[in-house]
């Protein structure tokens, strides 16, 4: 398959199950709320070493919110339910509830549930008080600008990670600019974040390593300067390849974000250093998810 | 179907145990056995028919007409349905009750939704003391759910209540929300004296500084912006209640007591 000069692989990209949530972050403005979202995802781009996943999903005007303030969606994923648990305590009780004006709030309804403010409330010391509305329960937290508000438990959903495509290109500005075109066609999907930085990921990785310490190294068939040094799958001619990264709440969104992603790079064709799109996978022995990219693009 | 209506013939003389006229009680009887049911009054029983004409079928919709503030125990224990009366109603008025609407066009007596667990009691009139309260020598009043009293309330308001929430549109006797250990009491109007007596916790909500003043047992905190109180608001506006068409605020002056106890419930008053 041949799309505007890039060639789209005949592969797939594997992804794994994992738990998720979204999460509602308001404030007093959205500035605020952006940087308690912020500071809420950081160092949360891959299961492997922060424990998570997590990423803004988009901005909420007041009318979106349960508070009628600005605010911020953002999804958080984990390998488990015990795991997301765990950082959605930790990164709401240093982020959110450290962040000046800001309230928290659970964006996802499902019958499994897990705890938000449940034990964030401890930190009131004995003032805390609880507020039963609509049959949620919410915690008020006294502060030292106010009161934090928070709602009690949030949904927890089984969702999809792992989902992504390889973009190849001839340099790598090149590569860089088809991928921050990707992602901000990326950025409209709901239900999907890009957990890397500014959702693009320069260092793939390939499972195992010949150091036994490590789990993962560097994906070297796709590492442009060891082309003559090992079983590279470049050609001479592309120089930079960069990976873009998806975590879904379904299979269906990431069908969706990647689709949109691909066409964004495939608009900017082989006459913009383009030349192929390919995709990570593990031989289809590591996760039940597999995204075909020609299939995809049909 | 139409809703079973219960017709009281005459004011009675002696006080009525109504507690058997409920959904949950009268599902899947024929209306010779609901004629049959024994109604206690006074130190005796009478069959509900010799009380009442009884007409429609639908006992998930029960209507009680012709009501008087002898009829007691209405909507006892029910979790399911509506029961809604014309007429005043006597005491007890969806006691622990679990489910289900109760509307009264008339007034109530006194505990109304005594140790009530959930659901919804609208009382179009006045309500009288002990609304939401726990029976005497009880520690727990209300659980759950909510009241509505288009009205005035009695005194003692929400006294003991645990959770759920009293919103009165008119005036609140004295000692409102007295010994109160959660849950949230709004009132639109006036509150009489002794506001939170003896209160643990919980939320009694002013939109009018009280007359009386602030007991002395209650220190200020302060005026404050409260996040939750759109969220409370906003809860509001399904209700088929004044309180649904007030405006939203969240701007309140902060009383917090009562200090001769643990002193963790608060007073709001909007500013």
């Amino acid at each position: 398959m041949i799309i505007n000069g890039v060639t789209i692989d005949e592969t797939f990209a594997e992804a794994f199950p994992m738990k998720g949530t979204r999460l509602i972050i308001t404030a007093h403005n959205a500035k605020w709320a952006m940087i308690s979202a912020q500071a809420f995802t950081g160092f949360a781009t891959s299961v492997i070493a922060c424990g998570c996943e997590a990423g803004i999903e988009r901005e909420l005007d007041s009318s979106e919110t349960p508070d009628g303030r600005p605010g911020v969606a953002v999804l958080i994923f984990a390998m488990g339910g015990k795991g997301l648990a765990k950082q959605v305590e930790t990164r709401s009780g240093q982020c959110v509830l450290t962040s000046p004006t800001s309230a928290l709030f659970s964006g996802l309804e499902s019958e499994t549930e897990m705890a938000l403010g449940q034990n964030l409330r401890y930190f009131g010391d004995g003032f805390q008080i609880s507020k039963m509305i609509d049959g949620k329960r919410y915690w008020r937290i006294p502060v030292m600008d106010g009161e934090f508000l928070t709602q009690e438990k949030t949904g927890v959903a089984a969702a999809v990670g792992g989902g992504n495509f390889l973009v190849l290109a001839e340099s790598q500005p090149q590569a860089l600019a088809a991928c921050e075109a990707a992602i901000e066609e990326m950025k409209k999907i709901p239900n999907v974040i890009m957990p890397f930085p500014g959702g693009v990921v320069r260092s793939g990785s390939k499972v195992g390593s010949k150091f036994k310490a490590l789990n993962a190294s560097t994906n070297d068939a796709f590492c442009p300067t060891l082309k003559g040094q090992t079983k590279s799958d470049l050609s001479p001619e592309v120089e930079s390849v960069m990976e873009i990264v998806i975590d879904g709440l379904t299979k269906e969104d990431i069908d969706k974000a990647m689709r949109v992603g691909i066409q964004a790079v495939c608009d900017l064709g082989a006459e913009n250093g383009i030349r192929r799109i390919s995709a990570g996978n593990y031989g289809g022995k590591l996760g039940p998810f597999h995204f075909h990219l020609q299939e995809i693009m049909a | 179907m139409s809703a079973l209506t219960f017709t009281l013939k005459t004011t009675p003389a002696q006080r009525i145990d109504c507690s058997p006229l409920t959904p949950d009680r009268l599902t899947n009887m024929s209306l010779a056995d609901i004629a049959a049911v024994a109604l206690v009054t006074g130190n005796h029983t009478e069959r509900v028919d010799s009380l009442f004409d009884i007409s429609g079928d639908n006992s998930s919709d029960i209507a009680i007409v012709n009501s008087c503030d002898k009829l007691d125990f209405i909507g006892h224990n029910m979790t399911t349905g509506r029961i809604s009366v014309t007429g005043n109603v006597g005491a007890y008025l969806g006691q622990f009750m679990e489910g289900g609407q109760i509307e009264v066009n008339g007034n109530s007596d006194i505990y109304t939704a005594c140790e009530m667990k959930a659901g919804q009691i609208k009382i179009n009139g006045n309500a009288g003391d002990f609304v939401g309260g726990a029976r005497p020598g009880y520690k727990n009043g209300m659980t759950g759910g909510t009241v509505i009293v288009t009205g005035n309330t009695g005194a003692r308001t929400g006294d003991h209540m645990r959770r759920g929430m009293i919103l009165i549109e008119g005036d609140a006797g004295d000692y409102c929300g007295a010994r109160m250990v959660s849950g949230t009491v709004a009132v639109l109007g006036q509150v009489g004296a002794h506001l939170g007596y003896g209160m643990k916790r919980g939320t009694l909500l002013l939109t009018q500084a009280p007359a009386q003043g602030i007991s002395a047992n209650f220190n200020d905190c302060g005026s404050h912006t409260l996040a939750f109180l759109p969220l409370l608001f906003a809860s509001f506006s399904k209700l088929d209640s004044k309180f649904a068409s007030v405006e939203s605020f969240s701007r309140v002056q902060r009383y917090a007591g009562d200090i001769g106890g643990i002193g963790m419930g608060e007073i709001l008053v909007k500013l």
